[in-house]
């Protein structure tokens, strides 16, 4: 909200720099984001926080001013006349919940002219655009005491003044030339024939005043916040009116600011009260009663603010204080504060001028507590394991479009009822999405070698309820042998978390080819595989893409501790094998032959070199295994060693598809 | 026999001296000291022989040869420049290739790990929320203007007791859940994404994370709020960074704070007198606003059914992507989410 100094200088006299001021004001909460100079006056852009509606005023910045200043608020109240009274027309309000109070004075015989200088200054110099000197006065008294005024050209109503809920349907021409069609939801000023303006948000086209204008009709009110909120959300619309009605109106003002605009009507534009007319009644303002311990507040705070203080505070913003025993004190909140409610809010209002930076910072002795986030720190684990790996961590949006999760035949997901764009419209049931963007990024970037894992959850409907599931995602492309690569990355993993007992097994999964799924105990904990050849093309992706996802839930409750494994200290020696395995039989017989002749003596294998030539059979492929043996209790002699070794090459040379050379 | 000896000696001294480098020698030791050298030659010959002192004598002078060619060599090759061997150093190196954490989650670690110190525990909420513990626990009535800064996402999902779904806006809702499940005294912060229908730009982006934190317990007072702030910022930002608490409005505390803190970039070089300089990131204010807090509203409390008449408490709530480009002068929220790898290999642990 924009303020002008020079109109806050005609209440309060300001001794320090604007600079000054501004650091000031922002300490005491009213945050100054921004001071500019424009002639010789200063421009003050501020926040005004959502409860404070009475710093929506020139008088409610100058009476925190005189407070932090410690000066007098020069503020006049105008004696109010009704009379005579308004006998052309009636007032009628329809919707008494919406609008509790409203009056109108008929002013005849103006004379539209351009404002005089200071009044264009006021209004501009506060972000106002100035009009003529009619509306510059309503938003001058609107500016000062902090609520609306509306100013009709009376010659264009026609018959009584309704407030009103619209009718669906109904239509209106709002002073910025567009035509707004209505709703039951937007409140109303009607006239006998029709809708005059969008009461409190802004006024119709027909009835605007203009420099033919001769009569004039102000309005002033107080509607229901809620009405206005409504109502202009309804439109599409915010408006220096609707934004104060939302906010709330102080009713002792409505009669101040609508008898100020009348007296400047009368100076500046020659214009006559004829008829003083009201609906509805003043809406009682309450004070509120509370009583303060000194002692509670400095405990509350952690200060120690002497009671003189306190009292000295309070009375300058304009509470009433009386002493209550030595320890307490009767507060009566001002009219105008329908912020304070209790006793905290008391507490506010006297740190905050007493100086939040007055306040010693001290560190509370915080106690003992055991509940912990076992998942929170099972991800913790996972994050600092992962990248061990040499995985880089992403982290993408959880929020994707319904049409890339189509692409991958994704049935079910939660769609968001008022999505921003079309791009971001559903939540995600698989960590796919994030995984593919990041790599095509990348890869589109021509960046290779790229190896990722991101942690998040994913969103899952469940009939007419929702599952948030926690995930670890795994995606690795443009590097060499990635399937065996992610395959050990999964084994690893599972190391880590000492899970043994686990089977890998070959599964069809939708848009993955060479797929394994991982099973502990019965139960899938995720998969791993190669992403499939027509999702590959749809996306245009010309690189390879695998990709693994697992509930972190399920693994977590499968997850052992690490405990010490003693090893043999014994020799390890090796003895090389070459074999041949026909395309159609899987590796697994080999290993289990292994094992199951082995036994206690053999320690490990890996396949040490792979032959391609083609002098050898095409149906196989060829390879060297290294097997390592080892005793846990003596060391081998090299004679027992080959008799195991030559054991395993009889047993494999028995095996069908297999070949020794 | 001795003729030999010294011939033999005579040419390796020739060899020698036509030694040039490291392979050479090595060919010259295997000439001289191999298995099929003229010195192991000789030692069979020794065998033909008869007399046992001519023996004796032979072997000794062969031997001595034997020992003085091989110290020769040796002391040479301790010499010798291995200029064949050379290795270029300034070949480009092998790449490692290491993995990384997301700069987002080592903040989070780090900001976590400082609250933890103070004893604070980690406790996460959940993403997908419900307007009472979105709004109304938190006193954010749900048509008022306080509501306009927490636009947010809702899901068509069938509403509940508790409200219509919507992603959560902040991550507040977990200090509601908290409270309602436990019993003070408590000390918790809970890190998260949260979801705003903000249109992405540089500053603005529609998911973001924020952490937040409360302390609540008999005598909890502003005084240890600023303590624990303090604290924080401290050790996260540096020891000589200052700290200024404004007084704010949230519905939800009273009092309510904002934090700011001196400006780490610029450290308030438009205080000097005469000085033009405007930093780009505090706009020549000195100040920058890191987050939000205050004393727990007396109703937030009674609404999650703890006594506020005996305990009281403090709750602050930073947005960690921020804090993140404020303190790695990152200039576009939109990287965070890119994953550009050039971005993600900035960032280690």
């Amino acid at each position: 909200m924009q303020f002008s100094l020079d109109f806050i200088k005609e209440l309060v006299d300001i001794n320090i720099s604007p600079k000054k001021l501004s650091s000031l004001l922002t300490m005491a909460g009213m945050e100054v984001e921004r001071l500019e100079s424009k002639g010789k006056d200063w421009i003050l852009e501020i926040e005004v926080t959502a409860n404070r509606y009475d710093w929506l005023s020139i008088i409610g910045i100058a009476r925190e001013i005189s407070v932090c200043l410690n000066k007098k608020l020069k503020l006049n109240y105008p004696k109010i006349k009704t009379k005579p009274t308004l006998k052309k027309r009636k007032i009628i309000i329809e919707s008494p919940q919406d609008c509790l109070f409203y009056i109108g004075r008929l002013i005849r015989g103006v004379n539209i002219t351009n404002s005089p200088q200071w009044l264009q200054e006021r209004v501009l110099n506060c972000g106002i655009n100035s009009v003529n000197n009619i509306v510059d006065i309503t938003n001058y008294c609107m500016l000062k005491w902090g609520t609306p005024l509306h100013a009709f050209d009376d010659d264009k109503i026609e018959g009584n003044v309704y407030i009103r809920r619209a009718k669906e349907g109904e239509k209106l021409i709002t002073i910025d030339g567009k035509e707004r069609e209505l709703f039951r939801d937007n409140l109303v000023i009607a006239d006998d024939k029709k809708v005059i303006a969008l009461a409190g948000v802004m006024g119709g086209k027909d009835t605007e005043v203009d420099e033919n204008t001769k009569n004039v009709f102000l309005e002033a009110a107080v509607f229901s916040p809620l009405t206005i909120r409504r109502s202009r959300q309804k439109a599409g619309l915010v408006t220096e009116s609707s934004y104060r009605f939302e906010r709330a109106v102080f009713s002792d003002y409505l009669e101040c600011a609508s008898q100020e605009a009348n007296l400047l009507i009368e100076r500046l534009a020659d214009g006559k009260l004829i008829g003083y007319g009201k609906a509805g009644r003043k809406p009682l303002t309450k004070k509120k009663v509370i009583s303060l311990s000194i002692n509670d507040l400095n405990s509350y705070l952690g200060s120690n603010i002497p009671k003189d203080s306190i009292k000295k505070i309070l009375s300058h913003l304009d509470f009433q204080v009386k002493d209550r025993g030595s320890n307490g004190l009767q507060i009566i909140s001002p009219a105008f504060r329908f912020d304070i409610k209790e006793k905290v809010d008391i507490y506010e209002e006297i740190v905050r001028i007493y100086g939040y930076d007055k306040i010693e910072p001290c560190l509370p002795f915080l106690p003992f507590q055991l509940n912990q986030d076992e998942l929170f720190e099972f991800k913790r684990k996972l994050r600092s394991f992962l990248p061990i790996l040499g995985l880089k961590e992403i982290i993408t949006y959880s929020i994707v479009s319904e049409k890339n999760l189509k692409n991958l035949g994704k049935i079910e997901s939660i769609n968001i009822t008022n999505p921003l764009r079309e791009q971001e419209n559903t939540l995600r049931p698989t960590l796919l999405t994030g995984m593919l963007d990041t790599i095509m990024y990348n890869l589109n970037r021509n960046q290779r070698n790229l190896r990722f894992f991101e942690i998040a959850n994913v969103y899952i409907k469940d009939r007419d309820n929702f599952k948030e599931i926690p995930k670890l995602s795994l995606g690795v492309s443009g590097i060499r042998e990635e399937f065996f690569f992610l395959k050990g990355i999964v084994e690893e993993l599972l190391n880590f978390l000492n899970i043994a007992q686990y089977e890998f097994r070959e599964d069809s999964l939708p848009n993955f080819i060479q797929a394994l799924m991982v099973v502990i105990e019965e139960e899938p904990v995720g998969f791993f595989g190669k992403l499939d050849e027509k999702v590959r093309k749809e996306l245009d992706l010309k690189e390879n893409i695998f990709y693994g996802e697992f509930n972190l839930e399920l693994l977590k409750s499968f997850k052992k501790e690490n405990k010490y494994k003693p090893f043999s200290q014994y020799p390890i020696v090796y003895r090389d094998i070459s074999l041949g395995l026909r395309k159609d039989i899987n590796f697994k017989k080999i290993g289990d032959t292994i094992r199951e002749v082995g036994k206690e003596f053999l320690y490990n294998y890996r396949v040490i070199d792979v032959y391609r030539g083609k002098d050898l059979p095409q149906d196989s492929n060829f390879f060297t295994l290294r097997i390592f043996y080892q005793s846990k209790e003596r060391t081998l002699t090299s004679e027992e060693v080959d008799t195991i070794h030559q054991n395993i090459r009889d047993e494999l040379s028995k095996k069908e598809g297999i070949i020794v050379r | 026999m001795e003729k030999e000896i010294s011939k033999l000696e005579e040419e390796f001294q020739k060899d020698l001296s036509l030694v040039k480098g490291g392979e050479d020698l090595e060919k010259l030791r295997i000439k001289y000291l191999g298995r099929k050298s003229p010195i192991n030659k000789l030692f069979t010959q020794i065998s033909h022989l008869e007399n046992r002192e001519e023996k004796a004598l032979l072997g000794k002078n062969i031997n001595s040869l034997k020992e003085k060619i091989s110290s020769i060599i040796e002391e040479k090759l301790k010499s010798v420049e291995i200029k064949e061997d050379r290795l270029d150093l300034t070949f480009p190196s092998s790449q490692a290739y290491l993995g990384s954490l997301h700069i987002l989650s080592i903040v989070n670690n780090i900001i976590c790990s400082i609250f933890e110190r103070m004893g604070f525990v980690v406790i996460e909420g959940g993403e997908i929320e419900d307007e009472k513990h979105n709004f109304s626990s938190l006193n954010i009535p749900l048509q008022h203007p306080s509501r306009d800064v927490f636009d947010t996402f809702y899901l068509d999902i069938p509403e509940s007791n508790d409200g219509r779904l919507l992603l959560r806006s902040h991550t507040s809702p977990s200090q509601i859940r908290v409270m309602e499940k436990n019993k003070p005294p408590l000390a918790v912060i809970s890190p998260g994404r949260v979801y705003r229908p903000d249109k992405v730009d540089a500053s603005h982006s529609f998911m973001f994370h924020q952490i937040e934190g409360f302390a609540v317990d008999k005598g909890i007072n502003f005084s240890h709020l600023k303590g624990v702030l303090t604290y924080f910022a401290k050790s996260f930002f540096s020891s000589d960074v200052e700290l200024r608490f404004r007084p704010h409005f949230f519905p939800f505390t009273e009092p309510s704070v904002e934090v700011d803190v001196s400006c780490i970039i610029c450290k308030s070089k438009h205080l000097e007198k005469g000085s033009e300089y405007k930093c780009s990131v505090c706009r020549g204010k000195g100040w920058l606003e890191i987050l939000g807090a205050g004393m727990i509203h007396p109703q937030v409390l009674e609404n999650c059914g703890i006594d506020y008449k005996k305990y009281s408490g403090f709750a602050f709530g930073m947005g960690v992507d921020r804090i993140a480009m404020l303190k790695y002068g990152i200039e576009d929220i939109r990287l965070f989410y890119q994953n550009d790898i050039r971005f993600l290999e900035q960032f280690y642990i």
